[in-house]
This record gives structure tokens, sequence and C-alpha cells, in this order.
């Protein structure tokens, strides 16, 4: 956990969400939840995963009480939710599920105004409350007066986490919110909702069988595995790193080692300065660079300082000692990487680089550094 | 065209013309008002007890089936042996006529409003509920506007079968439209049957015309022109 994140929970100290010892059991003798100890931190994304029937969602159901524990004992910061009135409860929780659940006779604006409109907000707080939802979830304000059936369903999610989101409840809860669109979508629902939370800040709690999602999105994962009890609750990075059971390296799959790859920046990783040559420069400059630094090839740089393309020994040794580098025929690279990229990407522009490095350059496109398969392999021990 | 049917036409035009059958005690219109009042009251007093039922038991979601099979066996009951079983009890009146028009318009009414109920989506019930509406915000906000299209198609079918059916009244020695059927049969005057019968026609075109309007006036914006349409 960061200090940023401390001192969240600080603030936000009452909106913790605390699991003692609760089970969940149906009156046929379907177990759902079986003594589940948790606790989900202030502010901070929460994802619950695991195969289907393995009590996740009956666990998020708990805490808005549209399921009551059989046993143990759900606490919110202070407050034991079996003492709270259920629909008062609800109204402070904001809740989104998989299929929108757009009420289709009330307008996009007065789906989104339902919990202020409970809440008893006067019409003209509703409507300028409404406005800055339509605009924080990323929706045109001409769909206001539309009605749900003329959305898309990616439009239609939008709508359904704005109405979750409007009376700015301190806790959201998300049943699978991504798993009915599709997938270009999703990403892109994804990567606005990552921004989105880390403007908002609330205590979010999200239910997904895709351990994708639940590793790009969770700031910690709780994978449950059947039988309705938790396998392990953990970061992301831990998880990868420190799987606690072969449920646990099952659930992930065989690609873990790329998985955290993924989660690594490469802005946070000292980039090697690499071996460069400007364009103008001739060849005979260029192979003794290469022989003083013992490599294989040589990235060029174009007069912007922006990788040109790949000089490798054997070009080099072929051509002309007065040629100019840009004359020769440069092997340009597939991928352009970006600092901000993750180091699974960065793999993946090294599988098909023509040498044995890939430049990595800043939003502007210049040259920083390059990457190599060493580098890669240093991050996973 | 051949003559009888010509001749028949022209007694029915005659019969319209005639200024005696436009006032007094057994005239068109007294005959019309009387048979709109007995398929009024029997159609209010059959929504008040099949809609609640319908809506009610499509609400909580059990014993719907129970219960449009019940409905659906009354449906098989003729009007008539209802109206000489109930006239045989209590003896001449409203009552037989009324009894057997409720029974036939519960029907339509309990199991379009309950198939309306069960047919909101469960994820906008749900979503009602995890916002945190009340049960009865979720009844009257959510699950009935939504339910409000098929609710009206039933009354609309009960309304139209007790306007057609209310001619039996007359068989009882009451008015109304069945009126002209049985005093036409009996005198062998098939001007006067055809005008009963063109009279209950129209009337309960009007109907259906006046009830579709309603339903249209009463289902929400949104919800128009999507009926059936996949989400």
């Amino acid at each position: 956990m960061t200090r940023r994140d401390a001192t969240k929970e600080e603030e936000q100290g009452s909106s913790a969400i605390v699991f003692e010892g609760v089970s969940k059991r149906y009156p046929d003798g379907t177990v759902a939840v079986e003594h589940l100890d948790l606790t989900l931190p202030a502010g901070e994304l929460t994802v619950l995963v695991g195969p289907s029937g393995c009590g996740k969602t009956t666990t998020l159901r708990m805490i808005n009480r549209l399921e009551n524990p059989s046993e143990g004992r759900l606490m919110i910061g202070e407050q034991d939710v079996m003492r709270i009135d259920a629909t008062r409860l609800r109204r402070r929780i904001g809740y989104v599920m998989q299929h929108s659940g757009l009420f289709p006779h009330h307008t996009i604006a007065d789906n989104i105004a339902t919990v202020p409109r409970l809440l008893g907000w006067n019409k003209k707080r509703r409507r300028e409350r409404v406005d800055e939802l339509i605009e924080l979830v990323g929706l045109e304000p001409s769909l206001a007066s539309r009605y749900p059936h003329q959305l898309s369903g990616g439009q239609q999610q939008r709508v359904g986490l704005a109405r979750a989101l409007a009376a700015d409840p301190p806790i959201l809860l998300m049943d699978e919110p991504f798993a009915a669109v599709d997938p270009i979508v999703r990403h892109r629902l994804q990567q606005e909702f990552l921004d989105l939370q880390r403007r908002v800040q609330k205590t979010i709690v999200m239910v997904t069988h895709d351990i994708d999602e639940a590793m790009k999105l969770g700031d910690r994962v709780a994978i449950f595995e059947p039988g309705g009890a938790v396998a392990q609750f953990d970061t992301p990075s831990r998880l990868l790193a420190a799987p606690a059971s072969d449920f646990v390296i099952d659930f992930i799959g065989a690609d873990r080692e790329l998985r955290r790859l993924a989660l690594k920046r490469l802005d946070s990783l000292t980039l090697d300065s690499g071996l460069t040559a400007p364009f103008d420069e001739v060849v005979s400059r260029a192979r003794s660079y290469l022989q003083q630094a013992g490599s294989g090839g040589i990235v060029v740089l174009d007069s912007d300082h922006a990788p040109l393309g790949w000089l490798g020994w054997e070009q080099l040794k072929r051509a002309g000692d007065a040629t100019r580098l840009d004359a020769l025929d440069l092997q340009p690279w597939r991928h352009r990487l970006y600092l901000h990229d993750n180091l699974r990407t960065a793999l993946n522009a090294l599988i098909s680089a023509p040498g044995e490095v890939v430049p990595v350059v800043n939003d502007e496109g210049h040259y920083v550094g390059v990457i190599d398969r060493l580098q890669l392999t240093r991050q996973l021990v | 065209m051949n003559d009888a049917f010509s001749e028949l036409l022209a007694g029915v035009i005659r019969w319209f013309g005639d200024p005696a059958h436009w006032s007094g005690a057994g005239s068109i219109p007294a005959h019309t008002l009387k048979h709109v009042f007995y398929m009024l009251i029997s159609t209010v007093i059959g929504a008040l007890i099949a809609l609640p039922i319908g809506i009610g038991l499509g609400h909580s979601g059990r014993g719907g089936l129970l219960a449009i099979n019940i409905t659906n066996i009354g449906r098989a009951v003729p009007s008539f042996g209802v109206i000489i079983f109930v006239f045989l009890l209590v003896g001449y009146g409203l009552v037989p006529v009324i009894v057997a028009l409720v029974a036939l318009a519960i029907p339509p009414m309990v199991t379009n409003s309950y198939v309306g109920m069960r047919e909101v989506d469960p994820a906008v019930r749900q979503a009602s509920k995890a916002l945190g509406m009340t049960g009865w915000q979720r009844l009257t906000r959510v699950e009935l506007p939504i339910a409000m299209p098929l609710i009206m198609a039933g009354v609309r079918t009960s309304a139209v079968q007790v306007m057609s059916t209310a001619t039996l009244a007359a068989y009882v020695g009451l008015g109304g439209l069945g009126r002209y059927l049985i005093d036409g049969l009996q005198l062998r005057d098939m001007a006067q049957v055809l005008v009963g019968a063109i009279l209950v026609a129209l009337l309960a075109i009007v109907t259906e015309l006046l009830l579709a309007l309603l339903q249209r006036l009463v289902t929400a914006r949104g919800l128009r022109g999507r009926q059936g349409s996949a989400e």
C-alpha cells in the first residue's frame, strides 16, 4: 500500500467493508459462502474473482443486503449492515450490474436521477447532478432525453454507472459490469473506469469471472474457490509472485509470468541508454562504435531524435566506409514502445524486433533508451 | 344480389329511419345506454377482482400458474349457463347478468396482468431493489408502468368480450341491444335482428378503439413501439 492510500483510508475510515465469519446457506442446504473473513479497505478497488458458483456474487450482494448472511457479521465501517434499514443502506451504496437494468420507461436523465429522487433532492439539484454525471461517464449530453432502448450496450453500461454514482455513494458495488459488452468496448470501458476511479476514489467491490479483468482493475483481488471460501486475497503482483495454492496457480493460468510483466511499466525501470548513431553518420564511425561496445547492432536516430531503424553488424561490414547510415537499408521495428507501456508489451515488441534490443521513446517520440530480454527476465526474479 | 337480401336491407334502413325507434323507453339510445351500462359495471367489477389478483401474483411470482389455470377453466364455462344458474338461485334482476359478465371479464385480465408483471426484466426488477426503492415504490414506479401495456390489453379484451356478450341480458328479461335480437327472432323480424347485430358490432368496435387509445395514453413514452423487440 502506498502512502497516498494510507491517508485516503484515514479520510474515509468509515467505509471499509469487513466480513467477520460470514456464511450464507440456503434453505435447501446449498452453501454459497462458508465462514468468510475478509477486509475490503476503504478507497480501494477490490475484485472478487472465481469460477461460477463460488459465492463471489452472493458475497457482493450481502453488502447491500440483497442477500442476508445466515451467520457472522458484516460491517461497513463501524456499522453492522443488519442494523441498518435495507432501503436506506442501498441508497448509500451504488450498484452496477451486468445487464444495465435501466428502467425502460424512463429517460436516460430520469434513470440517472433515480436515487437522488428517492432521497428527495429538488429538481434543480437533480438536473445539475445529471449533467455532471453524463460528462463524467463520457456520454453525449444529447442522450439525456433518450430512452434506454435507443442506446448501444456500451452506452447503457455507462448510464448504469452514472446511475450508481448519482448520489455520490462512498461505496460502489459492481456485478460483472463489463461482461455483456463486446471486447473492444470492454477494454475502453475498463480503461475509462480506471481513470474514473482515480478521480472519484470510492470503496469499490467488483465481481468478475475474468482473471485478466481482475488483475487489470483490482488494487486487491480475492480469488474464490468452489464451496464459497477465499483461496487468496492479495494485490495482483503478490498473487502472481506468490500464489498460495495450486488452485490459485491454476486459476491465474499458465501465463502467470506474462501477467506479472503486464503489471510493470517501462518507466519503472532504469533503461539502458543503448548504442545510437545519428542518421547522417558514416559507416566507418558506426563500425568503430559497435566494436568498442561489443554490440551486435546500432539504433539509428533521425533529426528529431526518434528511432529510425536497426543496423546490424553484418550490414555495416558489407557497406562502404563513407556511406551515410540513412542510405543503407535500415530495419524498422514493428512496434513502437513508449515509456508508459508495460513490460508485457515490451516483450511482445522484442520477439519481433530485428535486433536484440528495442528502443523506447517518450510521449513526444524522442528516444530515451533500449530494453532487452535480460532486463525483462530480471524483473521476474 | 337476390330479392330476399335487398328486402332485408331495405327493412333495416326503414327500421333505423323510423323516428319511433329513436326516443322513449324501448328506443335505440335507451337500449344502447343500458347495454353500455351492463358492460361498464361488469368490466369495472371484473377489473377490481382480476387486476389485484393478476398483479399481486405477478409481482410475487408465486401461484401464478394455478391462478391462470383456474381462470382458464372459468373461461370454458358458457356465460349463458352462468346466467341461468344464478337466475335460478336469485331470480329476476340485474344480478345473474352481472355475475355472468363479471365471470367472463375476469380471465383475460388476470392472465394479462400476471404475464405483464412477470415479463418485467429481472435485471430491472433487481436494479429497482438495489437502488433502494421500497416494495411499494418498486411496484408503482417500475413494475406497474412497465406492465401497463399488457394489463391494458387484458382490460381491452375483456371489455370487448363483455360488450358482445351483454346481449344475453335480454334473455332474462332485461334491456340492452340483445332485446332486438331476441324480439326479432321471436317475431321472425330479420331486419330487427340485423339492426341488433349491427349495433352490438359497432359498440364493440368503438370500445376497442377507445380502449386502444387509452392503452396508448397510459403507456410510458419509452415503451411505445418496442413491444416484443429485443433489448
